[in-house]
């Protein structure tokens, strides 16, 4: 009987070893990864930093042999930040040019469509910008579209974080609200104001205005809000749109005024923003006001590994990374280990692999949370500054650095931290 | 009241631009009755153009704005002459379909040209800075665009009212066989109404890259504030293209400050009283 025990024993331990050996083998020889963000119009650079990251990444793989041998073949489409466009992309990706895992999306209404056609495709996605926290918290915690994942920080960063900074400044009573009038300005907004309030109940919010999508004249808004007199403004609209907004809020004067003393601009960290804002913050327009954050920065952490990613981009592209490209490059790494854990290519599996997963990103590790599939690291904020030593473009300094746990909400409640 | 007056006076920027494009589409509809849905295109092509020529060739402003002239009105001829003149006696679809067309192309062929991330054209020294009016600082350049939207319309008044070529057009667009039967040539006429209208769609592309970024979309969400702007005030008439671009550029302005969240349900609820009460425009049948 023992030796009969023994004998299943080694059977089953053979069938261990060699079952994933079995399914690596199974693997196909060009494993086929399906992107798309915007590539078209006034925030066309999120796209292309995508495809830059993304690039970069499967070179990287497979110049040191694939992801289990198989090498890796890359298509990037236009989302043109439509959810329409969006869905047909996905369903060709998947569909017609057989992609095994998709990745990018730039706005919250397309991660808000696609997640829920992601299981009828039977494939993964990983989000690496669209920001509104209904992905992780309604689509996936509740409505269990666990098909999705995000890689990058959610309105958290926009809305929480924010207020966590400017609640120990005790001068700021007086808040008012630019928002890109759609899920992301107003998931932002609120919980920036619910959030302040809670630590300030004294600030008074003394100005709202809203702009649609892919607005050109912010004057009447900027007008509005400057009778008003706040104290600090917080702006959503983002890429080009946030770049005239910023340009004509300088014409205004709004900077100048005595009693204006911050702009936060919530994505305002972005390389496509660092490079339009150069000239203004060289010349001094913004005063040291105009404060931002994004969904990683490439002068932080200042590790090693961060300034290796970073310097090689620049080699490899003549520019600084945006978040878009570092995220791209995370989420393709995140869907090699998770093919690597499981040596397999089935869906389920890769979720479970993913779920928990902690990834190396070029700013460290970020922890992707199993119940609602939320990557968790911190992306501290600063003010826009210019010296031509550190950097060709205007960036962020005097960077304030709140752990992640201090401003990301969690399931299953959500309350606020 | 002096926030009033303030945000009054944003919104009489914002209308001349509406304006600019609004007079183009209201010529080419009121003597060409081309119905030019790609007339934001040329809005595109002239920012594009006058970018060029002050940004990477080192013309000053008004250089800029000249050449950005020129090239729309070589694009403005080229459309009319081997394109839109074939099809000047189909049904109205078939001009949709071909303009429509036409925003494909130029949407295209500035990616081509100029890639497709957005660029940020720089102010004029000229330009910068703000004045105070009302106690409040007011950009010099916001003025300058509200003086060169009125100019502008006086120009056009002058030229269709008090010149030959105006009579003409004007004959030209009321009784349009009975013109031609006066030894007006008609299709020369109309080549030239509709590179006019193609400049005038230029000038307001041209003039709005200081203040916004050219971008290879912005033709198209130019368009549909200049269908509303036509709609109040009656398509064809330039009257109306006045006085409803004053009307969405100042009423939007002040619903930005007033009531900001409705400021787009007040405009389209303009529009659809417009159209519920005088289906024809404010100024609808006026030429």
């Amino acid at each position: 009987m023992k030796k009969m025990t023994g004998i299943l024993g080694i059977a089953l331990f053979l069938v261990f070893i060699l079952t994933p050996a079995v399914n690596a083998a199974e693997l196909p020889k060009v494993i086929k990864i399906g992107g798309q963000g915007v590539t078209s119009g006034s925030k066309a650079d999120y796209g292309h930093q995508m495809i830059m990251g993304a690039q970069m990444a499967v070179e990287e793989i497979n110049n040191s042999g694939g992801i289990l041998g198989s090498k890796v073949e890359m298509k990037f489409m236009d989302s043109e930040i439509k959810a329409a466009v969006a869905t047909k992309n996905a369903r060709y990706l998947v569909k017609d040019w057989g992609a095994h895992f998709l990745f990018g999306i730039d706005s919250s209404g397309v991660s808000m469509a696609l997640a829920p056609i992601m299981p009828e495709l039977d494939r993964i996605l990983i989000i690496c910008h669209g920001a509104t926290h209904k992905v992780n918290e309604e689509a996936i915690f509740k409505k269990g579209l666990r098909n999705t994942f995000r890689i990058s920080v959610p309105t958290y960063q926009d809305g929480t974080l924010p207020a966590m900074i400017f609640k120990d400044r005790p001068e700021i009573k007086r808040i008012a609200s630019l928002a890109a009038a759609y899920s992301y300005g107003y998931s932002a907004w609120e919980m920036f104001e619910k959030t302040l309030k809670k630590y300030r109940p004294d600030v008074e919010v003394v100005g709202k205005a809203e702009a649609p999508f892919l607005h050109m004249d912010f004057t009447p808004q900027l007008n509005a809000l400057m009778a008003a007199k706040p104290d600090l403004i917080l702006a959503t609209p983002w890429g080009g749109e946030g770049l005239m907004m910023l340009r004509q809020a300088i014409l205004l004067g709004l900077f100048e005024q005595p009693w204006f003393k911050v702009w936060f601009q919530c994505m305002g960290g972005s390389i496509d923003m660092a490079e339009g804002l150069t000239p203004d913050v060289k010349a001094g327009k913004f005063h040291g006001k105009l404060w931002a954050t994004a969904r990683y920065l490439w002068n932080w952490p200042d590790t090693p590994r961060n300034k290796a990613f970073v310097a090689k981009f620049r080699e490899k592209f003549g520019r600084f990374p945006n978040y878009s490209a570092a995220n791209v490059h995370t989420a393709i790494y995140a869907f090699k280990k998770a093919v690597e854990q499981t040596k397999s290519l089935d869906t389920q599996k890769l979720i479970k692999a993913l779920e928990g997963m902690k990834v190396q990103a070029p700013d460290g590790e970020r922890w992707i949370r199993p119940e609602d599939h939320q990557a968790c690291y911190t992306v501290p904020a600063g003010h826009y500054v210019y010296d031509r030593a550190v950097c060709p473009n205007a960036y962020l300094s005097d960077l304030v650095v709140i752990p992640w746990e201090k401003y990301y909400r969690n399931p299953p409640d959500y309350k606020l931290p | 009241m002096s926030n009033f007056i303030f945000q009054a006076l944003n919104g009489l920027s914002s209308a001349m631009f509406l304006w600019l494009v609004a007079a183009g589409l209201t010529v080419a509809f009121g003597v060409c009755g081309i119905l030019n849905v790609a007339h934001g295109s040329l809005y595109m092509m002239g920012a594009y153009f006058a970018f060029t020529s002050f940004q990477i060739l080192g013309l000053n402003f008004w250089l800029s704005l000249v050449f950005a002239l020129i090239g729309a009105g070589i694009i403005g001829f080229l459309m009319e002459r081997f394109f839109l003149r074939r099809i000047y006696d189909q049904p109205i679809e078939f001009q949709l379909i071909l303009t429509f067309a036409f925003i494909l192309v130029f949407d295209n062929l500035t990616k081509m040209i100029w890639g497709t991330m957005l660029i940020i054209p720089t102010m004029p020294s000229l330009f910068q800075g703000t004045i105070p009016i009302v106690g409040r600082p007011f950009p010099i350049y916001n003025l300058f665009i509200i003086f060169a939207g009125i100019a502008v319309a006086l120009i056009i008044w002058v030229i269709l009212n008090k010149t030959w070529w105006g009579m003409k057009l004007r004959a030209a667009a009321s009784q349009r066989e009975m013109a031609n039967a006066i030894g007006i040539n008609i299709p020369m006429l109309f080549t030239a109404a509709f590179v006019f209208a193609a400049l005038l769609a230029a000038i307001g592309g041209a003039l709005s890259t200081p203040i916004r970024v050219c971008d290879s979309g912005v033709g198209g969400a130019v368009i549909i504030q200049a269908f509303v702007v036509t709609v109040i005030g009656g398509l064809g008439s330039l009257k109306g293209a006045f006085v409803g671009a004053l009307i969405i550029g100042v009423i939007g302005a002040l619903c930005t400050l007033y009531v900001p969240f409705i400021e787009l349900f007040v405009l389209y609820l303009i529009m659809a009283v417009v159209l519920i009460i005088r289906p024809q425009g404010l100024f609808g049948g006026e030429r």
